[in-house]
Formats: C-alpha cells, structure tokens, sequence
C-alpha cells in the first residue's frame, strides 16, 4: 500500500508536476488541492502520510493553513514540508511553526521524492518499475 | 536511480504538463512585459507592481522544474528586484525580462531535467 501525500498549491504547474514526479518516480499516491481551504478539508478527510505545502498562495496561505493544520486534533500529527521559492527569510521561522522541512522551488523532478523522503525519515523512495507502473495506472 | 523505462515515462509525463504550461509562462511574461511599458511611462501603482511580483514569482518557482534553470533564476532576479523598497531600476529588469523572453522563446518543447542532462 503506498504512502498518500497531500500537495496544496494554487499554481496548476507545480501540482501537475508534484504529482507526476512523486507518483511516477516515487511510487506514492498523490491527492493534491489548489488551496489552502481546499488542502485543509482533504488533510481532514483522507489524514494523508504528509503534506506538501506552498507558502504564497492567496487568501489562506501557507502559513496559516500550516497553523491551522497543527491546531486541528485530526491533522496536528502529519507531518508538513512547506514548498518555498525563499527560503533563507522563511526557513527558520516555519520550523518554529510545526514544520518538518522545507522544500525550495523549483524541485527536481527526478529527485522530489527523495528529498521528501529524506526530510520525513522515510529512506528512499520506492521507485522500482512495479511499484510505478501501479502508480501510473 | 530511477530505471530507464520510469526515466521515459516521467520525461514523457513532463514533456506533456511542459507543452500544457509554456502558453501561461508567456501570458506571465506578457505581464513582465506590460509592467516595463507601464515603468517606462510612470504608471505603475502598487496594484500593477503586485501582479507583476506574483507573475515573476511563479515563474521563478516553475520554470526550473522544466529543466529551464537560467529562466527561473532570471525570473527569481526579476522578483528580488521587484521587492525592493527603491523604486525599480528599469534597465536592468528591462534587461532580465528581455533575457527571460528569448529563453522561452528558444524553448518550444520541454528541457531536460537535472538528471536527464547527467545521463
């Protein structure tokens, strides 16, 4: 049973590519939302293995869609990595807000998965050709 | 490592968002473009300085996901100086959007990944 990860980012290109590369290469199972509104109601509902998290998006951003995250008994253990393209003035900060890490855009594609894997503890991602061709179906 | 058959699917994959994408990275650049008019002619107010931050912003985060790593920076350049406090010096955003133009304009289809470019 692979791993659900939760992508919420309000650019279309980023989730379409998240999702390409962390199921394809790293054999996850992706749901993404395109808000922080969105991303809270799926964290709720699905309690994905961990969040993906986009700092600037408008209305509820990252930030405080992170601390609502943390508030609520139901998603306050999931572990979050924000997606940041500034990360030198932000990444101190989110870690005092919960955050397990921080990812800097733009990613790899080809190496997504290993950097979540590697900020969640999880050793590497499962990116053999079954597990993908799963994915990919 | 990834095997070559997932290498494939994943380029394919990618090419496919890429050729989905390109059109709404010059809608963005377009804006870029229309913001240097606006600068030029002093009609830029916080409203239009705004859009223009938010189109460079996405363009430095995605481009560089299509293996477009000197447009993504150029763009990331574009919106340091947008952020700054001083009023923004037009030549050299004029300079890095005419630049971030002829990058995008030299790639219709997709760019390498990192790791396709090491293989």
């Amino acid at each position: 049973m692979p791993r659900t990860l939760l992508v919420i980012d309000d650019d279309r290109d980023i989730r379409l590519v998240a999702q390409t590369s962390l199921e394809l290469v790293g054999g996850f199972h992706v749901i993404v939302a395109d808000s922080g509104h969105r991303g809270l109601a799926f964290a709720n509902e699905v309690r994905p293995d961990a969040i993906l998290l986009d700092l600037m998006m408008p209305d509820l951003d990252g930030r405080k869609t992170l601390d609502e995250l943390k508030r609520m008994p139901k998603t306050a253990s999931i572990p979050v990595i924000m997606l940041t393209a500034k990360v030198q003035a932000h990444q101190l900060d989110l870690m005092c807000h919960g955050a397990a890490g921080v990812l800097v855009k733009p990613f790899d594609p080809m190496q997504l998965p290993n950097q979540v894997c590697e900020i969640l503890g999880w050793g590497p991602s499962k990116n053999d050709e079954e597990q993908s061709d799963r994915a990919a179906e | 490592v990834t095997g070559p058959r997932n290498e494939n699917k994943v380029r394919a994959a990618l090419e496919k968002v890429w050729l989905n994408s390109r059109p709404e990275a010059i809608s963005r650049l377009a804006v870029l473009e229309s913001f240097i008019e606006k600068l030029r002619s002093g009609r830029v107010d916080d409203q239009c300085l705004d859009v223009a931050r938010s189109a460079a912003h996405r363009l430095a985060g995605s481009l560089g996901m299509f293996g477009l790593d000197e447009g993504s920076s150029c763009a990331g350049n574009i919106e340091a100086l947008l952020c700054q406090d001083s009023a923004p010096d037009i030549v050299l955003i004029e300079d890095l959007v005419h630049q971030l133009h002829n990058l995008l304009e030299a790639t219709p289809a997709p760019m390498k990944t990192q790791q396709n470019r090491d293989l």
